[in-house]
């Protein structure tokens, strides 16, 4: 286009801006303004209230739970999916047989619709029938059948792990290309000096691949962070608010008790969270792009 | 790098364990929906059934099922064209404009993709009501659009970068109109982008559970996740036909994504790994 065309420019452009504008950023201001008012299913017509339904959130039994599970939830799927992710990458990129078919299996947790996936594994963790307990007892790990998803203790674990056997494959795909980039000749410059694997590892590879493992990392916890299907499909956020995060909080008062006011303001306090992730997410990736040689 | 024969072996047997902890469910889904009613599936019994049946799946493709697979049909056939045809030209805009508040631009829509949808859907709903829109094809196509764009263009921008200027200079010494040099030398280069940017709509609109849960309310306007959640009450532990309606829901994105995974997989990667 030369610069003659700029209209052309701003025509093909303004229907994205106009739908990601109404759609998009408005509702972030609106889930603001929202925080502010006060609705229920008994008074639907909102009504501004200040801070005090902040106050009511803040004092509740809920909250402080809700961001312990998010805490729980996003570190705990964000390190898991990362560190196996990595290994899977480092394996399918040793030349063993049947690699290219590995790799695309793998995939397959990733392509799984998510509600889907959240009732494969219901069933996988069923107390009874379930294939987990079935195995553990074979295996001589378990005595008795345990119920994952039913007890307070073991609910949070299951679901990470589910969320990890789903979320994996998407960092062993970045990884794997990460790790194919990686100059040969310094890993044969390494070997000839008798550098191991492990010492390859550490002082070639690592050093190569840190700002994609960086940007990964931040990336996979803004995305984890709002989860919801899974979560939602496989406990509703129980036990006794056991997994409740905050995008199934936020669900559930909102549209299970159409408590509007007290939604948003959950819905805010996320914003807060992702906007401290996203800021991060750019310092990173700004020092990741100074550091990257040009060309 | 060349290993040891037992570093090799020991490789092998971490790849195949890889392979059954990722195998296993699937593998389970589909024996439990081929499992005849009458065989108990619980282990210790066996993890084959005996004599596989495909009554689970005549039971589940019931009528409801048809609908709710019809309304994700179009709900994500429309969600893909109108995303990508969007997403496409401004994704061109994005890398041939050269006003400095395109570049900021851009940025506003990079960021727009990291927003947390449960964060924002509840004045979305508000705008749906207000519009008269809710439960209808509409509100979802609008909701689904709106969530995949930034992601569409920021995919599309990678592959529109990598094209040569010099072809669309070319052609307007000659006298091409810019919406032609458009149509005829921009859309048919960026086909992979294109291709890949469609794969990632399908598969993100084809699970979209917390928009559909939320604007549709009866079973006419319901997409395939929301309504196999429904199904999880309805059916009890009637274990057989639920994972026989699970395999129906996912055979259709597993097999488009395995058709066309090089695509996608270049498309994701590429942005990834460079920035």
């Amino acid at each position: 286009m030369t610069s003659s065309d700029q209209r052309l420019v701003w025509a093909f452009l303004a229907p994205t801006l106009l739908l990601l504008g109404v759609f998009l950023y408005y509702p972030m201001i609106g889930t603001v303004i929202e925080s502010f008012y006060d609705t229920s299913f008994i008074s639907p017509e909102p009504r501004f209230v200040g801070w005090s339904v902040y106050e009511k959130v803040l004092s509740s039994r809920a909250f402080p739970e809700v961001v312990w599970n998010s805490i729980m939830w996003t570190l705990g799927v964000v390190l898991l999916q990362n560190l196996l992710g990595f290994f899977t990458a480092m394996l399918l990129n040793q030349g063993l047989p049947a690699q290219g078919m590995t790799r695309a299996l793998v995939l397959l947790p990733f392509v799984l619709p998510g509600v889907v996936t959240a009732i494969l594994w219901r069933f996988m963790y069923d107390p009874q029938l379930g294939l987990i307990n079935s195995i553990l007892i074979r295996l001589g790990v378990l005595q008795e059948n345990a119920a994952w998803l039913a007890s307070s203790d073991t609910a949070m674990a299951a679901v990470i792990f589910v969320a990890v056997w789903k979320g994996f494959p998407f960092s062993m795909l970045i990884y794997l290309a990460a790790l194919q980039n990686v100059d040969k000749s310094q890993l044969e410059a390494a070997t000839l000096d008798g550098a191991g694997p492990v010492r390859r590892l550490i002082d070639v590879t690592l050093p190569a691949i840190k700002d994609v493992i960086l940007v990964n990392i931040v990336l996979t916890l803004i995305l984890t962070f709002n989860y919801f299907d899974i979560v939602w499909v496989m406990t509703r956020g129980g036990p006794q608010n056991a997994t409740h995060i905050f995008p199934t909080k936020i669900f559930e008062t909102g549209f299970g008790q159409f408590r509007f006011g007290e939604a948003a303001t959950y819905g805010v306090f996320s914003i807060l969270v992702l906007a401290v992730l996203v800021a991060i997410y750019i310092i990173v990736q700004r020092s990741a792009a100074a550091r990257r040689p040009v060309g | 790098m060349k290993q040891s024969a037992a570093t090799r072996w020991m490789l092998i047997g971490f790849q195949i364990l890889l392979a059954l902890f990722v195998l296993l469910p699937f593998f389970w889904m589909l024996s439990v929906s081929l499992k005849p009613a009458t065989e108990p599936f619980a282990i210790p019994a066996r993890l084959w059934p005996q004599a596989p049946t495909l009554e689970n799946y005549v039971t589940a493709f019931r009528p409801e099922f048809r609908t709710y697979f019809m309304n994700s049909m179009i709900v994500s056939g429309a969600s893909v064209l109108i995303t990508v045809s969007l997403g496409l030209l401004a994704a061109y805009s994005f890398t041939r404009g050269r006003l400095l508040v395109i570049t900021a631009l851009m940025g506003l829509v990079v960021l727009a993709q990291m927003f947390p949808h449960s964060a924002i859907i509840i004045p979305f709903y508000k705008l749906m009501r207000s519009a008269d829109l809710l439960n209808t094809y509409a509100s979802l196509i609008l909701a689904y659009v709106s969530v995949t764009l930034p992601v569409a263009v920021w995919m599309l921008r990678g592959f529109l970068q990598k094209l040569p200027v010099s072809l669309e200079e070319a052609a307007a010494i000659d006298g091409a109109a810019p919406l032609r040099i458009f149509w005829e030398i921009v859309v048919p280069l960026a086909r992979p982008g294109i291709i890949a940017t469609a794969v990632y709509v399908l598969i993100v609109t084809w699970q979209e559970f917390l928009f559909a849960l939320s604007f549709t309310s009866t079973k006419e306007m319901r997409t395939l996740p929301v309504g196999l959640n429904d199904f999880i009450g309805q059916y009890g532990i009637r274990y057989g036909e639920l994972m026989a309606s699970s395999v129906m829901v996912s055979v259709p994105v597993i097999a488009v994504f395995f058709f066309l995974q090089r695509y996608f997989v270049a498309g994701l990667t590429a942005g990834a790994v460079k920035g």
